[in-house]
């Protein structure tokens, strides 16, 4: 993106003389801002802050769930301030239009943006306050500012031998003004960037010490559990409210929307109330249906309605008419649970006609629009305190979790804590949704002439924009709140971005095929359902990714040459390819029992190519090895980009291997790590990880690990076997 | 009728119900919350805790089983203000991602340490298979782990190495 980089930079002198930069992130013009035209001034929410004491504060505005950005933000600043990374303290960001991620308008952490939109304003806030204090330094010392540098924290003097502090020279540097564009250091000159290993928040995190949501602790607090209906969408009836009320501890007991919440002064008690509970439940809007009916109502949609065009080159009809051959395959995933292993939870308090809200998530403006829905208060009453996250992968971009707490703050007028159990939290996620795809392609000998994809389901907006509509108009009044959910479906593509959440990974097919149809049945069965680390790529990657293999072992090539033959022109995809295929030794003969499988998926930017090798022992799934090539563009931390897809992968074979969420009459199934399993440590692949070395604006590292290792494993399966499974999660005796 | 236990050395009197969880008396009643609730019923592994001597978890151990008994946290496994050598070991490795099954795995390890001071790799695999990281840590938790084995036992160095590792397997 072209721009003056002063546009999104402005400069103040802070209240006990401090250097204070925002920046104002492109994107968001027309939108409102912590600046005011008419004095000129900003509203101290800085992103980055010197004090006369040499501290240097970060604003944080991406949210730290494991990905990484408290390290790899703060080294972007770091690199061209002239600090050690480990000198700056970040600090999580309140809600301020200032931090609004640029690629959604909304302050929310998700997609693998934080990176890829810090990139070129974060390096350059850093640069900006190096060059303010360079020029301040200059002027003291009378001396040519072009001749003195910056090095670690210190202003050097020409003559090499004299320095300044950066907190001597912050009151002076506030007062200087930048002229002509700001220099940032050539990628020769990076110190951290590429380089950086440690993570700034690693010693926290093993000590114990990291404050999560969970770990917030207010004086008078007390503890608040919700029982939420089994059945989605039904409503409390009725419930034995003395009698709960009569146990230890109890000191409330109330309806609110989304169930029967009680509150106790001691987590444990409100448990035990919790048990003696029993509520009637009015299912008159409730769920019903159980997950058979799920794929048999998407069979049924797909075909009365072939889907809206999302992508359309040539002729597929006219090719698959032409074609000798039409080959075809139904895939098909189930709703999966996201999770996290600090459980869903939140602290509000009430108070003055404000509400105070702690809570690990992933989207803060989101969450003040759910505080704000379920109290007499506007949005700008709400403040959020964004914690550490013990995990987020989607799950935290919802506010449900907040709504609630909100709820119960607003009866109790006291500080609470909501903490959800491990149980609830499985029977009361928002999922991934279940997905169908029907596939056909057109071959003409071993020519592939026509792809066709059908992708059948639900679009994940019309369950988010519920909030998130509000969220970027938030002086809207709430009576307004579900009239802009409205208009932002309506207005998709126009007022509001498209949702390419049904459909990403699909329509970006890579493959030189000449005749292409991706189209999308647009149905909901009404289980709520939202973000999972890859989104539309998590399914879509198996798709099309084992499709591919189908086809490749259908015309009798080698599934690696079949798909690079396909790739002229496309040099970022074949390297990862050929990479995976180096890495993995696939032209070597693969060890008895064992079969190894490939894909290539490009998500979020970010190329990832994996080779598995999978074999069946004492009738389960052994995975043995994963060799995985990924091009992210530059490197920023080379350690986090390697941990981030290495988790990637253990997060989709969790998927392949046991991810199933299922339905009966309206109900989960599935409510703890018994029958919902995440892998474990005896389970571990050994995973080899090459990146390739790439001077590319960066991209994203969070999700893009997650596609191609489904369909690898499962291609893997294919190749021992002989057996092909369309639909997941994999079995050892398909 | 108080019940006492003895927290990271400290003698500690609690009145409060004896079929209340470890894990909430530490977090709730104690004030240390880097023992985490995961999961509730032992399979997660986020609670672990060591008492006396043993690993345990703590969501799953009532305080009237484990009243009078010595309970060591997270917190207390630093000795005289320098952090135990896993801790250290985490902190170079590098190993946490949202960080929090961390303590947990940390608390694991260091009883596997503490009665195995050289384990086999499979050794640790064995003794870590009970904690679960949704981010998928593992590999650098085994190198962590074997990076304080391999330094406790001078003549036989079992540091992990990735490459050689590859290599061999």
């Amino acid at each position: 993106m072209a721009m003056n980089r002063r546009d999104f930079l402005k400069v103040s002198a802070g209240t006990s003389g401090s250097l204070m930069l925002s920046l104002s992130l492109p994107g968001c013009s027309g939108m409102q801002t912590g600046y005011t035209q008419e004095t000129g001034e900003w509203k101290p929410d800085a992103w980055l802050e010197i004090t006369d004491n040499d501290e240097i504060h970060f604003t944080l505005a991406r949210v730290e769930m494991g990905q990484g950005v408290y390290t790899g933000l703060t080294t972007l600043i770091a690199e061209e301030l002239e600090v050690d990374p480990g000198a700056i303290t970040p600090r999580f960001a309140p809600v301020a239009p200032e931090y609004r991620n640029p690629f959604y308008k909304l302050q929310l952490t998700g997609g693998s943006t934080s990176i890829a939109t810090s990139w070129e304003p974060l390096r350059t806030a850093g640069a900006s306050a190096r060059q303010m204090l360079i020029l301040a330094a200059a002027r003291v010392w009378q001396v040519d500012a072009t001749e003195c540098s910056a090095r670690q924290g210190r202003v050097i003097h020409p003559n090499g031998l004299d320095s300044m502090r950066y907190g001597q020279l912050v009151e002076l540097a506030s007062k200087e003004v930048i002229r002509g564009d700001i220099a940032l250091k050539p990628a020769s000159k990076w110190k951290y960037i590429g380089n950086q290993a440690g993570k700034l928040d690693a010693r926290a995190k093993s000590t114990g010490t990291a404050v999560y949501g969970i770990d917030v602790e207010l004086p008078g607090m007390v503890y608040g559990v919700v029982s939420r209906p089994p059945r989605y969408g039904a409503r409390v009836q009725a419930f034995n409210d003395s009698e709960v009320r009569a146990m230890p501890g109890v000191l409330d007991v109330f309806e609110i929307e989304r169930g029967v919440a009680i509150v106790a002064d001691k987590y444990w008690r409100a448990r035990k109330a919790q048990d003696v509970l029993k509520a009637e439940w009015d299912n008159a809007d409730a769920l019903s249906l159980s997950t058979d009916e799920v794929f048999a109502s998407y069979r049924r949609a797909a075909g009365e309605d072939p889907g809206e065009s999302e992508r359309s080159e040539g002729d597929y009809d006219a090719a698959a008419g032409a074609a000798g051959k039409i080959f075809e395959a139904e895939y098909s995933q189930p709703y999966l649970a996201h999770s996290t292993l600090e459980p869903m939870n939140a602290t509000a308090w009430y108070r003055d006609n404000s509400i105070e809200v702690w809570a690990p998530t992933q989207a803060p403006d989101l969450g003040r629009i759910a505080a704000a829905r379920v109290t007499d208060l506007a949005p700008g009453d709400v403040t959020i305190n964004t914690t550490f996250l013990g995990g987020g992968f989607g799950r935290r971009l919802t506010q449900d979790y907040i709504e609630e707490a909100a709820a119960v703050a607003y009866r109790v007028k006291k500080p609470v804590k909501i903490i959800w159990s491990r149980e609830e939290d499985t029977q009361h996620d928002l999922y991934r949704p279940a997905m169908l795809h029907r596939m056909q392609a057109g071959l003409d000998g071993n020519q592939l002439t026509g792809w066709h994809h059908q992708i059948v389901g639900p679009q994940l907006l019309d369950w988010y924009v519920r909030n998130a509509a509000p969220a970027q108009y938030p002086w809207a009044p709430k009576f307004m709140y579900d009239t802009l959910g409205k208009v932002g479906l309506l207005a998709e593509g126009i007022a509001t971005p498209k949702d390419m959440s049904a459909i990403e990974g699909a329509i970006e097919y890579p493959y030189n095929v000449g005749n292409i149809d991706i189209r999308h049945t647009h149905t909901d069965p009404g289980v709520p359902v939202t973000f999972w680390r890859s989104v539309g790529y998590s399914h879509n990657g198996f798709a099309v990714e084992t499709f591919m293999d189908e086809l490749a072992h259908e015309t009798g090539e080698d599934p690696y040459q079949f798909r690079r033959k396909l790739l002229t022109g496309q040099p970022r995809h074949l390297e990862v390819l050929d990479r995976a295929v180096r890495l993995a030794g696939w032209d070597t003969p693969v060890v008895e029992g064992r079969g190894r499988g490939i894909a290539l998926f490009k998500s979020f930017g970010t190329f990832v190519a994996q080779v598995v090798e999978a074999g069946v022992e004492n009738g389960t799934i052994k995975v043995y090895k994963v060799a995985c090539a990924v091009d992210c563009g530059q490197v920023v931390n080379p350690r986090i980009v390697e941990d981030q897809i290495e988790g990637g992968i253990i997060f989709g074979l969790t998927a392949a291997l046991y991810g199933e969420i299922t339905f009966e009459n309206g109900q989960v199934k599935q409510s703890n790590f018994h029958d919902y399993p995440l892998m474990r440590q005896y389970e571990l692949p050994e995973v080899t990880v090459d990146i390739v070395q790439s001077t590319e604006a960066p991209t994203g590292v969070g999700e893009p690990g997650v596609p191609p290792v489904i369909p690898a494993l499962g291609n893997a399966l294919f190749a021992l076997t002989g057996k092909r499974q369309r639909s997941l999660p994999l079995k050892a005796d398909a | 009728m108080a019940l006492s236990l003895t927290v990271n050395g400290e003698h500690r009197s609690l009145d409060i119900e004896g079929d209340t969880p470890l894990l909430w008396v530490l977090r709730d009643e104690l004030g240390l919350k880097g023992t985490k609730f995961g999961c509730g019923v032992g399979l997660c592994g986020a609670c672990t805790v060591h008492l006396n001597g043993q690993p345990v978890r703590s969501c799953s151990t009532l305080l009237e089983s484990a009243a009078g008994g010595e309970v060591t946290t997270i917190e207390g496994l630093a000795e005289g203000g320098q952090l135990h050598a896993l801790q250290e070991a985490w902190i170079a490795e590098g190993v946490p991602q949202c960080g929090y099954c961390q303590s947990g795995q940390i608390m694991s390890a260091a009883h596997l340490l503490a009665t195995n001071p050289a384990p086999a790799r499979d050794d640790i695999v064995a003794a870590m298979t009970g904690n679960l990281c949704r981010c998928g840590t593992y590999s650098r938790i085994i190198a962590a782990v074997e990076s304080v084995a391999g330094s406790s036992s001078m003549e036989n160095s079992l540091a992990y190495d990735a490459a050689a590792a590859r290599e061999l397997s």
